[in-house]
């Protein structure tokens, strides 16, 4: 009887898991706007207009690797992910971790012989390098506050703003 | 008498020689060990094509150890185009800062290089191995960290380092120091975690990890872009290793790296001449005054007796 309910139960969890996973499918509709803010402390999140993205790069795994498009962009990657196809999820963090560097996760990448992509940036390290990157190769803006305005924190952090000491000059450009 | 004496002599002759050959052995045994560092040490991996040059590295390191504050903002980038001694030094490493960001224009790509300075925490310091009050330890993470309370402040260290990177509080009348980076031992290294400057990094261009696991990491990359990288990793064998390493775009020496340092230890250079010495000082005073002795002694004995006998007369 008790085994008969944990089935079901099981059954049920399953089911939902089944009908609500491609709700995130390949299908809908890419989202207009994407707020990136899990790592905001020194810089406010960013308000990604993904919408202006799309328009200006068709192609979904340019960003997002394989994991969000049916064709691969790469030879490399294709060898061994050519049939996955799309996925549940694009984002980044299913790979990217936000703390790459500690030492439970560096351990986790070191004991399993097999892994492959063992020098995966972290969460920030793959949105830097990936936005900044095409926008300096497309010549779209690059200084840090281009993208995300600093917080007071951060103000603080750079001894800049305010806090700058006399004499300095505060929100400067590499230019 | 003069038989004997001569069988003395010799004897002693060949016990002495005997034991400084075995000495000499020993010595050498000593200076041919290897040290490849220790294997659980702890590394960073410095990709040159990464930074962008945005000094928060130079920030958290200050926040991080709550150092001065500094003369210009961290978002100041005019301190890439500060010279000293007449345009042939770009910053270095001070008492204020533990590391710092220079900016290269290089002739080799459009766009400048950057690179961040900080102790490399070698695998064999040479500050260590110069230090005469053991100040210096390296620990078993891999950081190279400094303990003021024995320093004397001789500041051989400074001219010891191959990079020059171990500054001094000159200002400081009563407790001066060495001033350099500590590989953020106490505060994260010991906890597992990475350095401030790692963890603010936002291109990820340093990389954390064991230093054996790096230096993998680092040649896949090279192979994997052949194109994008310079085919050697700095630091890998440079002075005997390095905890900090790097990768570049651009030939080291464009990126201000020392590219004529030896790949095996400083302290080699000094190993097989200070293995010699306690042999020197123990062995060749026993030694001569052993020959001393026996030509002496035989020749005093002659005098003495001559002497007695001059007395007889």
């Amino acid at each position: 009887m008790k085994i008969r309910k944990i089935r079901i139960i099981t059954g049920i969890i399953l089911a939902l898991f089944f009908i609500s996973a491609p709700a995130f499918g390949v299908d809908d509709e890419p989202p207009t706007s994407v707020r990136i803010d899990s790592l905001s402390h020194l810089y406010e999140g960013v308000d990604f207009d993904h919408e202006l993205h799309v328009d200006i790069e068709e192609n979904c795994s340019v960003c997002h690797h394989h994991r969000f498009s049916s064709e691969v962009a790469a030879d490399r990657c294709a060898a061994c992910h050519s049939e996955c196809g799309g996925t549940f999820s694009p984002t980044c963090s299913d790979c990217h971790v936000a703390e790459p560097f500690t030492g439970k996760h560096i351990r986790q990448m070191e004991e399993d012989p097999h892994r492959f992509h063992v020098d995966i940036t972290g969460l920030k390290g793959a949105y830097h390098l990936k936005c900044l990157n095409c926008h300096i190769e497309t010549g779209a803006p690059t200084e840090c506050v281009d993208c995300h305005e600093r917080t007071d924190a951060g103000n603080r952090f750079y001894s800049s703003g305010k806090y700058a000491p006399t004499g300095g000059k505060s929100g400067g450009s590499h230019e | 008498m003069s038989g004997i004496s001569r069988r003395k002599f010799l004897k002693s002759t060949v016990v002495a020689g005997g034991s400084a050959a075995a000495a000499m052995s020993s010595t050498k045994s000593f200076a041919m060990k290897e040290f490849e560092g220790y294997p659980e040490s702890m590394g960073v991996l410095v990709d040159l094509t990464r930074c962008i040059g945005c000094r928060t590295c130079e920030a958290a390191c200050n926040k991080e150890h709550g150092l001065p504050e500094p003369e210009l903002p961290f978002d100041d980038f005019s301190v890439f185009d500060q010279v000293f001694h007449e345009g042939k030094q770009k910053r270095r490493t001070t008492e204020k800062a533990y590391t710092v960001v220079n900016r290269y224009d290089t002739k080799a790509q459009g766009a400048p290089v950057y690179r961040k300075l900080q102790c490399f925490h070698c695998s064999e310091p040479a500050c260590l191995t110069s230090c005469f009050v053991n100040a210096y330890t390296k620990t078993k993470e891999g950081a190279v960290i400094y303990n003021a309370d024995v320093c004397v402040g001789c500041r051989m260290c400074m001219v010891a380092c191959p990079f020059s990177m171990p500054a001094y509080t000159y200002d400081s009348a009563l407790h001066p120091q060495i001033i350099k980076c500590n590989f953020c031992y106490d505060n994260r290294l010991t906890k597992g975690k990475p350095p401030a400057c790692v963890e603010a990094c936002p291109q990820e261009a340093l990389t954390f990890g064991h230093r054996k696991t790096l230096v993998k990491t680092a040649h896949e990359r090279i192979r994997s872009n052949p194109k994008k990288y310079v085919d050697h990793v700095y630091g890998e064998k440079e002075v005997g290793g390095t905890s900090w390493m790097y990768l570049s775009s651009v030939p080291f020496d464009q990126a201000g790296f020392n590219t004529t340092l030896q790949h095996h230890p400083i302290l080699d250079n000094t190993k097989s001449f200070l293995g010699i010495v306690p042999m020197v000082l123990g062995i060749w005073p026993a030694l001569f005054m052993g020959f001393h002795l026996l030509a002496k002694g035989g020749k005093g004995d002659k005098e003495s007796k001559d002497k007695v006998e001059v007395h007889g007369e």
